[in-house]
């Protein structure tokens, strides 16, 4: 299967590319071989049943995984970036993403900001705090969120270093109508400037979507 | 963004710290290994009295405490994060070699803070002559680098295993052996007059080829 995304009027500084990308958990099938071509700047949808390596596409994007197979490119400015460096340009929100029960929230993200060496991090990190209506809890500790917060706190985290490559994953879940708005809202705010992609399987999020891959696997579990 | 060359250190720099205020709030590893320190050299000292003339059992003793007080802590730098599900948000703020380091320093903090504590209780307890204090914390520096390095390293390895307790102590008693012998002997010759160069060339080399062996291994961890 392949995509497209061509940005109108403007010359792309963002590029990400997948050739026959798979992904294998021993034996079992993670994702199955998928090819696209994207570009910056726009919104992108991965759509696909359970199982069908929605997730595990989005991990290999980030850097998480190496794939079993294929291979992945992404390229800023022309310049091709290293594998190793790719979770660099990236922010990744996604269900499997906890923060240290011992910090605040703020201490959080602050620590992210610091170890990925951003300069400000306290604003930086007010400010995505703010993004997600979260401030009044920045010094709460995490346990204390509800697992809506919590969500909102993933995506602070994605945003927090203003990556160019922004990868939601079920960005929506445990939110309510209002968090579901403010997700909507930062899509359209990112929209202009960088290559978002959502892995979704709920219509509201998809169609926020110029693009959608729609992955076709059989499934995570099927031996073939 | 994409982090500027001084990432590595500041990534490391910011996992010390967080691991710092991570332990200092719990305080579960300090408490554990103080008590097993504390405990330990309390029963030894009951059960043998001073050794004020025995410069051969205050060595091996002193590093057998120390030996099972990192065992039953060091670990924790890793598994801590497997527990706590904060894997996957370390591994997008710091490459896998920065995390290691990071790591290995704190290791390297928790265990200069138990020595600090441990050292003097032992040397009044049993009634130890005044060690020569340049030999002395050489071998205490090269012996904690060396306990730390294969602790680290094995923590690494084994923290997404299901018998992680068992494993670690298992895995890590050969390797932490020639540090424990090296350790032993030069701590009994210092107090006997003796030369302890082979002894601090032996760790000296055993810490910096654990260290090399793990900046090629940490790159290669925690793939799917």
């Amino acid at each position: 299967m392949s995509a497209a995304l061509a940005p109108a009027g403007r010359v792309a500084t963002v590029t990400l590319e997948a050739h026959d990308l798979a992904h294998r958990y021993g034996r079992r099938t993670g994702l199955e071989p998928v090819s696209f071509a994207l570009a910056a700047p726009g919104v992108v949808a991965v759509t696909g049943a359970n199982g069908s390596g929605k997730s595990t596409l989005l991990r290999v994007i980030a850097g998480l995984l190496r794939p079993s197979h294929g291979r992945l490119a992404l390229a800023v400015e022309g310049r091709a970036v290293p594998d190793a460096r790719r979770r660099e340009w990236v922010g990744f929100a996604t269900p499997e993403l906890s923060f240290y029960d011992e910090l605040s929230v703020a201490e959080n993200l602050r620590f992210a900001g610091e170890a990925r060496g951003l300069e400000g991090v306290d604003a930086a990190a007010a400010a995505a705090l703010a993004r997600v209506g979260l401030e009044s809890r920045a010094h709460d500790r995490v346990p204390a969120l509800s697992s809506g917060m919590k969500q909102r706190l993933r995506i602070a985290f994605a945003l927090l270093l203003k990556p160019p490559v922004l990868l939601l994953d079920e960005p929506g879940s445990h939110l309510d109508d209002e968090g579901r708005a403010t997700v909507a809202r930062l899509v359209d705010q990112e929209r202009p400037t960088s290559l978002v992609v959502i892995a979704t399987n709920d219509e509201r999020e998809w169609r926020l979507a110029e693009q959608r891959i729609e992955l076709r696997g059989r499934g995570l579990g099927h031996p073939a | 963004m994409p982090s500027n060359g001084s990432s590595s250190g500041a990534a490391v720099w910011a996992i010390l710290r967080k691991e710092c205020r991570s332990e200092w709030r719990t305080r579960y590893g300090l408490n554990a290994a103080l008590l097993f320190a504390v405990t330990t050299l309390t029963s030894v000292s009951f059960a043998v009295g001073r050794l004020t003339d025995r410069t051969d059992l205050l060595g091996a003793l002193l590093w057998v405490v120390l030996l099972f007080a990192a065992l039953s802590s060091l670990s924790h730098a890793f598994v801590r994060e497997v527990e706590g599900h904060t894997l996957t948000l370390l591994r997008l703020v710091a490459s896998p070699t920065a995390i290691a380091l990071g790591k290995l320093l704190f290791n390297l903090v928790f265990l200069a803070v138990i020595e600090a504590v441990t050292v003097p209780l032992y040397l009044a307890l049993m009634g130890a002559p005044p060690p020569k204090w340049g030999a002395f914390l050489a071998l205490l520096g090269l012996g904690s680098l060396a306990l730390a390095g294969s602790a680290t390293l094995i923590g690494a390895v084994i923290s997404q295993t299901r018998g992680r307790g068992a494993l670690f102590a298992g895995v890590s008693l050969p390797l932490m052996l020639p540090v424990l012998a090296a350790a032993v002997s030069g701590t009994r010759a210092q107090w006997a007059g003796g030369a302890i160069g082979a002894e601090v060339r032996l760790l000296a080399a055993y810490s910096a080829a654990l260290l090399a062996a793990s900046l090629l291994l940490y790159d290669h961890l925690w793939e799917d």
